[in-house]
């Protein structure tokens, strides 16, 4: 026993668990109610009194257009999540486990986006995709091309989603290759001597030592594309354009402090919370599986 | 025995953190630190007998507002003038999130002494709290009060429920903005009507100039008025009918038209306003819609004019009807009122802002161009920009609010947030219209 009085943990532990009942529960089961009720404004004005309106927010979730955009957004993002932030981490982590100089290098490198606030990242590829004097549109006309809208309804999702995907790939990169520095060189050694070459390696001996770490990754990746915003928000705020990069949290903000439409953004506040539960409890229960099947 | 000091320390130590910072607003210390410079003070009246008074302030006189900078000289003149009253202001320019907290605040019991903030239907949530003072409340107290302002203006900043509030200081108009040296070196004349503004906007496109500076998916709002206004004409603009009218469908489908005829820039469905108005000012756009307030930001005043809107196709409007008004005011709150010792600061403090002097201070910051809402006194060395924007305001032949100042903002951004699709062809005009009109028929049930 670390310690014999516990009383003195308690006067930590408590102070955290009220901040998060006053500004998070509370208002999570605030905000579950008013998805019932026609909001006039933000909270209830002295004189005014919401109609009740039971579950016609949630009957409009079902025909809203923009919602099926941008829950189809969303997903589509944890599938690029996984493969290209997760899966390009993963690459990058075993080149860069290979080698012993400049390794500290490579993790700051590779890691310097992750702590780079999101709203300058986009501000800055927002400079690289303007039409009228963007960088990628200066170099098409150095060499004699005409300027691309880079941020069309044809090219503006994959062009927000670079710089999501980008950004994030330093963290699970760092993750990864801590879990590769887990696994012990002797099994390296003697693969070696058996003959086994260095990709047979990172098939036979490093990816199925790293599944711990690999349904860790999945699970932050897979949450966290369905918390995308700020990025989005600051490239083509209201879902620009015409309304194609939607995703489930641009458009609740939109819904919300945009349209000052507070019920239904409750209602698309609550829609994400129990699309997060639902994926990590799927997600809970794919790598649960595996693991047992190990 | 040191573990458990370290433990509470810490704890304290992190519930102080916790709690640091959280008052933000902006003080004009005036009350009398015993050290106050005497040229300074000229009061009017002897302030040593008043009880100390701290008035809490707010206004939408903040962040690059040009009118932010003669709202703080003023608020510190009044500091010195008056030393036993302590100003607590904290402004900043008006956005959705601003007017929420607004909204929070006065549901609270929270609100301000004074507040500088809508007067049309934008203001309804907070009216509907009851806290603030009538104007005539006010002058059966202080009958001078607002003496300077005119009668007009304070008719204009009339209440929705037709009771009269607010002092305002200046109004706004909106009309399209003309880089007239690109007119004149593409031989283009200026738009009069909408012949001449297609064969404008054909002009510039063949030129390679973007014909319209305007960000469809942020601030198409001015469009919005000037396309329904002349499409219906002032009478059926300024009403609000159960169901969409065939004039404002057919005005709001005149965006498609435009879009189709490559009017806008090519990003118009993802830049924003600020942007827009670089596009405007590096001469990349020959034309931009837009307020009074734009007209400060404008760098080439010579070669920049203000015209009446040209116009749609079968308009019903008389040519020159302009959107524009005045549409916010100084309000004193009955909790500044109820207490005898703020009473008498925010009805000076009001008149501080609102008086003659000072409403010249700000229709000069803006450019000297916008309504005043005193009689305020020509100035010597007017631009070409400030002459333009005179002749047209002048010339206008009716003045109309905007749409939301009827509608609100709810069932207004439900038209302005379907913009793109509306020209696009993406949703039809009619039925973005009855949604907003049946949502207004809902709130005012």
């Amino acid at each position: 026993m670390l310690y014999k009085r516990k009383w003195p943990l308690l006067l930590f532990i408590v102070p955290g668990l009220l901040f998060m009942f006053v500004f998070l529960y509370i208002p999570f089961v605030e905000n579950i109610k008013n998805s019932f009720f026609d909001m006039t404004a933000i909270i209830e004005m002295p004189g005014t009194k919401w109609k009740f309106i039971g579950l016609e927010n949630y009957k409009k979730l079902f025909v809203d257009q923009d919602v099926k955009t941008a829950i189809f957004n969303s997903m589509k993002m944890m599938v690029l999540t996984v493969v290209f932030e997760v899966g390009i981490a993963f690459v990058l982590a075993v080149m860069v486990s290979q080698i012993k100089k400049l390794q500290q290098v490579f993790r700051t490198v590779y890691f310097f986006p992750v702590v780079i606030s999101a709203t300058a990242i986009g501000l800055l590829f927002k400079l690289f995709y303007n039409y009228d004097g963007g960088m990628l549109n200066q170099i098409l006309e150095h060499f004699g091309k005409d300027a691309i809208n880079w941020l069309s309804p044809e090219l503006a999702f994959i062009m927000v989603c670079i710089p999501t995907l980008w950004s994030y790939i330093g963290f699970y990169f760092v993750i990864l290759l801590t879990g590769l520095s887990d696994i012990s060189d002797d099994i390296y050694e003697a693969a070696s001597i058996d003959g086994c070459g260095h990709f047979k390696q990172v098939f036979h001996i490093t990816l199925p030592l790293m599944k711990p770490v690999f349904f860790t990754c999945v699970t932050l990746a897979l949450t966290g594309a369905l918390k995308v915003f700020d990025l989005p928000w600051v490239m083509v705020p209201n879902g620009a354009p015409q309304g194609v990069t939607h995703f489930l949290g641009t458009y609740m903000y939109q819904v919300t402090f945009g349209l000052s439409n507070f019920d239904y953004g409750s209602t698309l506040a609550f829609l994400i919370v129990i699309l997060g539960i639902v994926i990590s409890r799927l997600v809970g229960l794919f790598t649960k599986e595996k693991e047992e099947g190990r | 025995m040191k573990k458990k000091f370290l433990s509470l320390l810490l704890v304290g130590v992190m519930s102080t953190s916790l709690l640091a910072g959280c008052g933000s607003s902006k003080t004009n210390e005036a009350s009398n630190t015993g050290d106050t410079n005497e040229g300074q003070v000229a009061t009017t009246e002897d302030t040593s007998k008043k009880n100390p008074v701290t008035i809490k302030t707010v206004s939408m006189f903040g962040g690059t507002d040009p009118n932010a900078v003669v709202y703080e000289a003023v608020n510190e003149e009044f500091a010195k003038e008056y030393d036993y009253i302590t100003i607590e202001d904290n402004s900043q320019s008006s956005d959705e999130d601003w007017k929420a907290s607004v909204a929070a605040d006065f549901a609270v019991g929270n609100e301000p002494d004074v507040i500088q903030f809508f007067t049309d239907a934008t203001a309804n949530t907070i009216l509907a709290t009851d806290k603030f003072v009538t104007l005539d409340e006010i002058r059966a107290e202080y009958p001078e009060y607002a003496q300077d302002t005119m009668d007009s203006a304070l008719d204009a900043v009339t209440n929705p429920d037709g009771v009269k509030r607010a002092v305002p200081t200046t109004g706004y108009w909106e009309g399209l903005y003309c880089n007239k040296d690109l007119f004149d070196k593409y031989g283009v004349a200026l738009p009069t009507d909408w012949d001449s503004f297609v064969t404008a906007i054909n002009a510039f496109k063949e030129n390679g100039i973007i014909p319209i500076a305007c960000s469809l998916n942020n601030v198409p709002h001015y469009w919005v008025e000037y396309l329904m206004l002349y499409a219906s004409g002032s009478e059926n603009y300024t009403s609000v009918p159960d169901k969409a009218p065939a004039e404002w469908v057919k005005g709001l489908e005149t965006f498609k038209t435009l879009r189709d005829m490559g009017a806008f820039p090519e990003d118009t469905d993802t830049v924003d306003d600020a942007y827009i108005g670089q596009l405007f000012r590096d001469k990349k756009a020959a034309m931009q819609l837009d307020g009074s307030w734009f007209a400060g930001g404008v760098t080439d005043t010579e070669n920049t004019v203000v015209i009446a809107f040209p116009g749609i196709e079968e308009q019903k409007a008389e040519a020159g009807a302009m959107v524009g008004g005045i549409s916010s005011g100084f309000y004193i709150t009955k909790k500044a009122w109820e207490d005898p010792d703020k009473r008498d600061a925010a009805v000076k403090f009001v008149e501080a802002h609102t008086c003659k002097s000072a409403v010249q201070r700000y229709w000069e910051a803006g450019g000297a161009i916008s309504k005043a809402a005193v009689q305020v006194d020509a100035i010597d060395g007017m631009t070409n920009l400030a002459y333009s924007a005179l002749e047209y305001t002048n010339a206008a032949t009716s003045i109309n609010a905007p749409t939301d100042s009827r509608l609100g903002q709810e069932p207004y951004a439900i038209i302005t947030s379907n913009i793109v699709k509306i020209s696009t062809g993406a949703v039809s005009v009619e039925d973005v219209l009855n949604e907003a009109l049946s949502l207004y028929a809902q709130r005012n049930e």
